[in-house]
């Protein structure tokens, strides 16, 4: 398990935690620390929604060194 | 009329090209149908006339080249035709079927005038390159390519191959900066023409160059729009279906409607098919991510919330069945020990009372057993003090009889032996009586014999008899040897003593 984990390995972990918590599959010893996972989790995975960190100038720098 | 120069017939130039000129017009009177290749339509905006060129090619090489001429209005009623037809316009590069007329121009030399083009023979053609695409991408195991390529789960970084003014990616960005979940996506335009005949090789150029930055994109999207149908026979160029097919991140197109899909479009890993529903689609895929996150996180809450709940109460439940279940324990557990006590007070008693008469029972026992044995040692020890006494008087006496005869034997023993010793004594000292005097007559005359041999032995009575003796150094003389000449001697005589001194010495 990742500590941070990209978003797709974050979207499904959180996932499998939903799916386990439905069926009842968590304990109370467990949840204190499946929900705060799962709270680190979806703010990754709603992060990765609304940003991003590419940038042009740097893709065409790139395109440039490239070309050379 | 020709001249006669030093006996020549000559003709002017224009003499010769109207000559041509009339006999062509002669001979090819009518219009005539020719199919050929239009390699460069070469048109020219100004004029608005074209001047095709026009090529057979055997096996790849140009057998014949011909130069056309196509004029603005029979260009402008073709070019409407095509475009209505063919979805296409006029350009370099397709085949023709043309109705033409051979023309020969004093100037510009000889050329078909082009009057028509049947555009359903171009139409045909098309389909025909259209479908060899389609069959060399299958049987090259191409064509499904990109479709298997995975899409990730937010296809956030979009690479554009559009053109900046494009309606088409006016509409794509109106859908995509203002949605209104704020979804944050990342584009970026790689230029290039989409239609007609310079197309294929700006969008290939474009392909090439996002490869070299792939890593910051997650696909590429082919956005075309306003440009109605035409000019869309470049998407099914080889070069470019192949090069889409085997791109290794998804591509997606949105190039506007078109009566028959391009192959572009099939190779593509979807189609959308327009700018807006391209858009839609990728916001879609977000949705895709979103709401389950947003559900994820009600459910988290909400399951959380209930788990706790139910856990409270059944820790209170097991609480208050452990409180009455202990107390009741509690009170069992002290009647238990009361009771015991009670018991073991009582027991011990009766055990004390118990112990203490079996005690004194014993000592009693014990004084009694005690008494008996001390008497009866001391009467075996009288017992045995009298049979001592009896028997030592017993001894004794016999011991004096015994010392008594004793005596008596050795009295009369004694009394016999001396008797006997006393006969013995008298008769020995009449035989050493009679012994010792038969004894000394006989040493008597053993002595008068021995004294008569000394004293014939004496020197005395030798020296007497006429002998001497002579000593040198008070030794006496035997051999000759003992002397020397002038040495002093002695000679003893019966009555005295001869003192001389030797003159010569005369062995014998």
């Amino acid at each position: 398990m990742e500590v941070n984990p990209n978003y797709t390995l974050a979207f499904e972990e959180l996932q499998e935690i939903v799916s386990e918590i439905e069926k009842g599959e968590i304990t109370v010893d467990e949840l204190s620390e499946k929900v705060k996972r799962a709270a680190l989790l979806i703010k990754i995975c709603k992060e990765k929604l609304t940003t991003t960190e590419e940038d042009v100038n740097k893709i065409l720098k790139e395109l440039e060194a490239g070309e050379e | 009329m020709p001249e006669t120069i030093d006996n020549k017939n000559v003709f002017s130039l224009q003499e010769v090209a109207l000559s041509i000129q009339s006999t062509l017009a002669a001979r090819y009177g009518s219009s005539f149908w020719v199919k050929a290749e239009m390699n460069k339509l070469n048109y020219y905006p100004k004029s608005g006339h074209c001047y095709p060129d026009l090529v057979e090619k055997s096996e790849g090489k140009v057998v014949t080249l011909m130069r056309a001429n196509l004029w603005k209005d029979d260009f402008a009623a073709i070019n409407n035709n095509f475009l209505q037809v063919l979805k296409e316009p006029l350009k370099d590069g397709i085949k023709i079927m043309f109705l033409a007329r051979i023309n020969f121009d004093p100037v510009h030399g000889l050329a078909l005038r082009i009057l028509d083009i049947d555009p359903s023979y171009t139409l045909g053609d098309l389909e025909k390159e259209k479908q060899e695409t389609i069959k060399r991408l299958h049987d090259e195991g191409v064509f499904g390519k990109n479709k298997t390529c995975i899409m990730p789960l937010l296809p956030q970084r979009i690479a554009i191959i559009s053109v900046e003014t494009s309606k088409g990616l006016a509409d794509f960005r109106e859908v995509i900066d203002k949605n209104p979940w704020r979804y944050c996506f990342f584009y970026m335009l790689f230029p290039s023409l989409l239609q007609g005949e310079k197309a294929v090789e700006g969008m290939l150029a474009q392909l090439n160059n996002i490869r070299k930055v792939i890593s910051h994109f997650d696909l590429v999207a082919i956005i075309r729009g306003g440009g109605g149908d035409v000019g869309l026979s470049c998407y099914n160029d080889y070069a470019l279906t192949r090069e889409i097919a085997l791109f290794p991140i998804p591509v997606v197109t949105g190039i506007g409607h078109s009566t028959n899909e391009t192959v572009a479009e099939m190779v593509a890993f979807t189609n959308p098919i327009t700018p807006t529903k391209l858009a839609e689609f990728l916001i879609q895929r977000f949705h895709n991510v979103s709401v389950p996150v947003n559900k994820a996180q009600e459910t988290i809450v909400d399951k959380s919330r209930r788990l706790i709940r139910e856990e409270k109460n059944t820790f209170q439940a097991q609480v208050k069945l452990f409180r009455s279940v202990s107390r009741n324990i509690l009170v069992e557990n002290k009647g238990n020990i009361e009771e015991l006590t009670g018991k073991i007070v009582q027991q011990s008693k009766f055990l004390m009372r118990n112990q203490k008469e079996q005690l004194s029972l014993l000592t009693t026992d014990i004084k009694n057993k005690g008494m008996f044995v001390l008497h009866e040692a001391s009467q075996r020890v009288n017992r045995q003090a009298l049979m001592m006494k009896k028997d030592a008087v017993a001894m004794l006496g016999k011991f004096k009889l015994q010392v008594a005869q004793h005596v008596l034997q050795l009295k009369r023993v004694s009394k016999f032996r001396f008797s006997l010793g006393s006969e013995k004594i008298i008769y020995a000292q009449v035989r050493l009586s009679e012994r010792s005097q038969l004894l000394l007559k006989s040493r008597s005359l053993e002595l008068y014999n021995l004294e008569k041999n000394v004293s014939n032995l004496d020197p005395k009575n030798v020296l007497k008899r006429g002998f001497s003796v002579t000593l040198a150094n008070g030794k006496s003389v035997r051999t000759t040897a003992q002397l020397k000449e002038g040495q002093q001697i002695k000679t003893i005589v019966y009555d005295g003593e001869i003192l001389s001194d030797v003159k010569s010495i005369k062995k014998t």
